[in-house]
């Protein structure tokens, strides 16, 4: 009896002892992730925000169209965060408020006035002024790691009223009295299973499906079930109820979107409805909870109708729980689902631009640091100008469609603010939604008389040399290069215009005069040049460099022509404007960067004679489309047999560069002029863009000449126009013309070459 | 009896030092040091000047920003009078060159029924103020903001919050030169000669200001060690007064 006993006592006691191991070692687990780093959250790529002042170029429905992006609710009256009513040409809105990097903006009511496309007036709601203000950046896509687990956290005062009572009432009543099992459910769960004869309900606590959720696979046996029973207890051990709910809030699954597991309310709320959840009413609240218990069987785009008849099962009991009135609940199910179009925060948005960003992070940093740490990413992304340039992209490609191959002919597109060097859009490919092999940075391509420039700017720096009215002869050529072959260019309509001025071989792209003038500059100056303009890649010094033979890509094309937009001021182009932490601590900026690369007077100049291709050169059909009032600079280019289509042109504050081609580099029906500039035209029509307007430098000089001869002249005169000059290359001021006007010299008469 | 006791006591203190792990407001990410550790490797970026005062600010420059009350008594409150026109009133000679009917280009936007501000920055041109007394409204607001920032040490967040300024007024001369001068608090000497340089392509007709630009670009070039370019840029300084 007595070793019996003693044998029973002390097996007991080890079993105890073996049992109490196990739940220290599940208490260590438990701790260890639920004090630590719960989660690791992708890095968030955000678009610029908003500013709003008064005297912004901004129209309207422009605004509308950001604010509905944003998930702003159109009211009576703004009287919560992302509201806005709209009275004619007033709105008012009530901003969200947001953590940037240099300061934080308020939540405000603001009140806007609309004046033609400009914003004429900006206030706060209660009158006092206001000089500036930022609507909450778009949030365009993030970096996730391969398990691809997304997830916006929130804290537990943000959440919407009726969330965490709709939650209790429909997955644990108990929840608020339970010690993390509910031997009340289990019984009841049993019960019912037992009369059905299968599992149909199961007795899971909130915190045994966090527990389930957090810490353990998806294996259905008995022994993880108990694992999962002590573990939960363990948690309500250690933490309250509170600590539970919230971990339950950020971690519960709610939806797939492609790749993405989405995962938590925060980003369900802002997957689904495009708001905060903060911001949603009691039936969007009861829609995600429902969706809980089958995030893919109750999608709200998916499978609407079950969605919404799930919706509203959960209002109903939320009335037989006295949670809300019956009342509530009827007005609740009259509200259609609400659910946007598709993910507006999907990151297979703008694939292209998000390329961008990511090349550049994974410069400056590793990528856990990108996938884990919740980083925010802000960009100089603009959502209204990548949506006005995919259409124009896709209104000239179906006004091109009736010429033949252009089904095959593929695109890239890149803007920039050539003022501030930022990158505003990226256009990877003619479908602009799909991720894939992104032409605006890996395109490379011959850039043919996108070259130019170039060679007109080396001649131009050289003001005793050449001017824009210096006369260059266009005419057939042969030379030797130093590979021994024969170089004979030609002009594209295989024509000899004869003697032109210096700025009409540049305006008309005339192959003869250009590569004569850039042989007489030399061919290594003239890559000289290309490389003080910012293109880094290393071309042989041979002839045909001279009509472009050398390949860039969209981007390094716009990189070049910054320069020759900002003054001559070379700057790096940026996406990323600063980083910030997952707490909102400033990381890291990426500053303005300029550097003056060429003289002021010959960019003054070159942009003279590249508004001049715009107005009367080969850019001309622009006008056909855009306001005279409208100056524009910019340049054609077409590779041989049209393989390529390029056009590279700014205004004062929009730069863009448009290349049209074929990926197995087959010949296109499309030149520069036919193809390329048509989608850049489109995009400026649709950009409204303000006018080019370098200011005067210092040492340039508006001189009359007159037009046929080229000679000084005066403004009584004749024929005389006016045209810049680096002060002292002008030519020598003609006399007034009175009644009896001298009659133009015979010799210039005879030349007549500018017909 | 005694032996079974010992596993058994061990394990409940075990259990009891686990138990009384303090409750309390769990972090919801703890960021790793890693991507600190990032920041100071990529010190490119003027990370490691951040904590520096402003060190030698430019005293003598005179020229500051309009900011009322921004930097109480001490700051020397100067206008630079500007030019009938408007900013960078430069005009683009682009009449055709040619027979062509001449084509005026109005600065502001063409159709009749734009009410266009005639400045393409953005800021509203009331009147025939000077481009000066213009400076009102945002960037007045931002370049405010970008003082109190220097002013308590943060240059990263002054440099930013006048990038903002420039975003929205790109050629307001006075935002490129107060980029100047946080750049070169910040250390960066070369950038600092670059900003005020193109501020200076936007100064035309304005002396006291140009002025101011040259002796910015002859302290960053002092800083950057070429004292001859510093004695020039001062040449110039006194030459646009």
């Amino acid at each position: 009896m007595r070793p019996w006993l003693g044998w029973a006592i002390k097996l007991g006691l080890v079993g105890l002892v073996v049992l109490a191991g196990f739940a220290v070692y599940l208490d260590a687990v438990v701790q260890e992730k639920f004090s630590g780093k719960r989660w690791t959250v992708p890095a968030k790529v955000y678009a610029r925000p908003l500013e709003l002042f008064v005297g912004q170029k901004l129209t309207k429905s422009d605004f509308l169209q950001e604010l509905d992006a944003l998930g702003y609710r159109r009211e009576s009256a703004a009287d919560g965060p992302g509201a806005v009513s709209v009275a004619g040409n007033n709105l008012e809105l009530h901003t969200r408020g947001f953590q940037f990097y240099e300061s934080r903006e308020p939540s405000q009511r603001v009140r806007v006035r609309f004046s033609g496309d400009y914003v004429a007036g900006l206030s706060q709601a209660n009158g006092s002024s206001l000089a500036v203000a930022r609507l909450e950046p778009m949030l365009i896509g993030g970096l996730y790691p391969a398990h691809q687990e997304d997830r916006l956290l929130i804290k537990l005062e943000q959440v919407p009223p009726y969330l965490v009572e709709t939650l209790v009432a429909i997955e644990d009543r108990e929840f608020f009295n339970h010690f993390g099992v509910s031997p009340k459910s289990i019984a009841r769960a049993v019960w019912v299973n037992a009369t059905a004869g299968q599992v149909v309900q199961g007795g899971s606590t909130l915190t045994q499906q966090l527990v389930k959720n957090f810490y353990l696979t998806n294996e259905r046996s008995l022994i993880r079930k108990a694992t999962e029973a002590m573990m939960a207890v363990l948690l309500e051990l250690h933490y309250d109820k509170q600590d539970i709910l919230e971990a339950y809030l950020n971690e519960v699954f709610l939806g797939q979107d492609g790749q993405r597991a989405v995962h938590g309310f925060g980003l369900a709320s802002q997957y689904f409805f495009s708001q905060p959840l903060s911001e949603l009413k009691l039936e969007q609240v009861a829609l995600l909870v429902g969706m809980v218990k089958g995030p893919t069987y109750y999608n709200p785009r998916r499978n609407p109708e079950r969605a919404l008849e799930r919706r509203n099962l959960v209002l109903d009991v939320l009335v037989e729980q006295g949670v809300i009135t019956l009342e509530q609940a009827v007005a609740a199910k009259q509200k259609p689902l609400g659910v946007t179009q598709r993910g507006s925060m999907a990151d297979s948005s703008f694939p292209a631009f998000l390329d961008l960003v990511k090349r550049q992070l994974r410069e400056d940093y590793r990528e856990e640091d990108l996938t884990e740490e919740g980083l925010r990413i802000f960009t100089s992304f603009d959502p209204i100008l990548q949506l006005k340039a995919e259409s124009a992209l896709a209104d000239s490609l179906k006004r091109l469609a009736g010429r033949k191959g252009v089904e095959l002919v593929e695109a890239g597109m890149v803007v920039t603010n050539p003022e501030t060097g930022e990158v505003q859009v990226l256009i990877g490919s003619r479908q602009p939604r799909y991720a894939g092999f992104n032409r605006a940075l890996d395109a490379v391509r011959p850039i043919g008389s996108l070259i130019k420039p170039a060679i007109y700017l080396a001649a131009l720096e050289r003001p005793s040399q050449y001017t824009l009215t210096s006369l260059l002869e266009d005419q057939p050529f042969s030379i030797k290069g130093q590979d021994g072959q024969v170089w004979s260019p030609q002009n594209y309509d295989r024509k000899a215009h004869g003697t032109v001025y210096l700025y009409q071989g540049l305006a008309n792209s005339y192959n003869l005069s250009s590569a004569k003038l850039g042989l007489e500059l030399g061919v290594p100056n003239v890559l000289k040049t290309l490389e003080r303009l910012g293109v880094t890649r290393k071309w042989p010094a041979y002839p045909s460099m001279l009509l472009g033979a050398g390949a860039l890509t969209p981007m390094e094309v716009a990189d070049m022509y910054q320069t020759m937009a900002n003054g001559g001021f070379n700057t790096p182009l940026r996406g990323i404007r600063s980083v910030l932490t997952a707490e909102g601590e400033p990381l890291k900026r990426y500053p303005y960067q300029i550097q003056q690369r060429f003289d002021a007077g010959a960019i003054y100049l070159l942009q003279n004679a590249m508004q001049r291709t715009m107005r009367e050169g080969t850019g001309r059909s622009v006008y056909s489309r855009l306001p005279s009032s409208l100056a524009l600079a910019g340049k054609t280019g077409t590779s041989n047999d049209s393989r390529d289509s390029w056009f590279a042109g700014f205004s004062q504050d929009l730069l863009a560069v448009v290349w049209l081609g074929r990926d197995d580099n087959g010949p296109t029906p499309l030149t520069g002029a036919t193809g390329a500039l048509q989608v850049w035209t489109d995009f400026m029509v649709k950009a409204d863009p303000l006018p080019l307007d370098m200011p005067l430098p210092d040492n340039v000089v508006q001189a009359w000449v007159n037009a046929t001869s080229g000679q000084g002249s005066d403004p009584s005169c004749p024929n005389a126009v006016q045209m810049p000059y680096i002060r002292g290359s002008e030519p020598v001021p003609g006399q007034a013309c009175g009644i009896q006007a001298p009659v133009d010299s015979v010799m210039d008469w005879v030349r007549g070459w500018l017909d | 009896m005694i032996k079974w006791l010992i596993p058994a006591l061990t394990a409940s203190v075990v259990l009891g030092g686990c138990a009384s792990v303090p409750r309390g407001s769990i972090p919801v990410v703890d960021s790793s040091s890693s991507v600190y550790g990032q920041q100071q490797a990529g010190a490119g970026d003027y990370g490691t000047s951040t904590a520096q005062p402003p060190q030698s600010q430019p005293q003598d420059s005179g020229v500051v920003v309009m900011v009322p009350g921004a930097g109480g008594s001490s700051a020397p409150i100067q206008t630079f009078p500007a030019p009938g026109s408007p900013i960078g009133g430069g005009v683009v000679g682009s009449e055709p060159f040619s027979t062509a009917p001449v084509i005026s280009e109005p600065a502001g936007g063409g159709s009749s029924s734009v009410p266009p501000p005639s400045m393409p920055s953005g800021i509203p041109s009331s009147g025939g103020l000077a481009a000066d007394e213009q400076l009102d409204g945002p960037v007045l607001a931002l370049l405010t903001t970008a003082q109190q920032q220097q002013g308590s040490g943060d240059l990263n967040g002054a440099a930013s919050s006048l990038e903002r300024a420039q975003r929205i007024a790109p050629r307001e001369p006075q935002v490129l030169y107060r980029l100047a001068e946080v750049r070169l608090a910040q250390g960066d000497a070369a950038q600092a000669e670059q900003f005020a340089r193109r501020g200076l392509s936007y100064a035309s007709g304005r002396p006291a200001l140009q002025a101011s630009l040259w002796n910015l670009i002859a302290q960053a070039r002092e800083r950057q060690g070429d004292s001859a370019g510093a004695a020039q840029a001062r040449e110039r300084a006194k030459v646009s007064l």
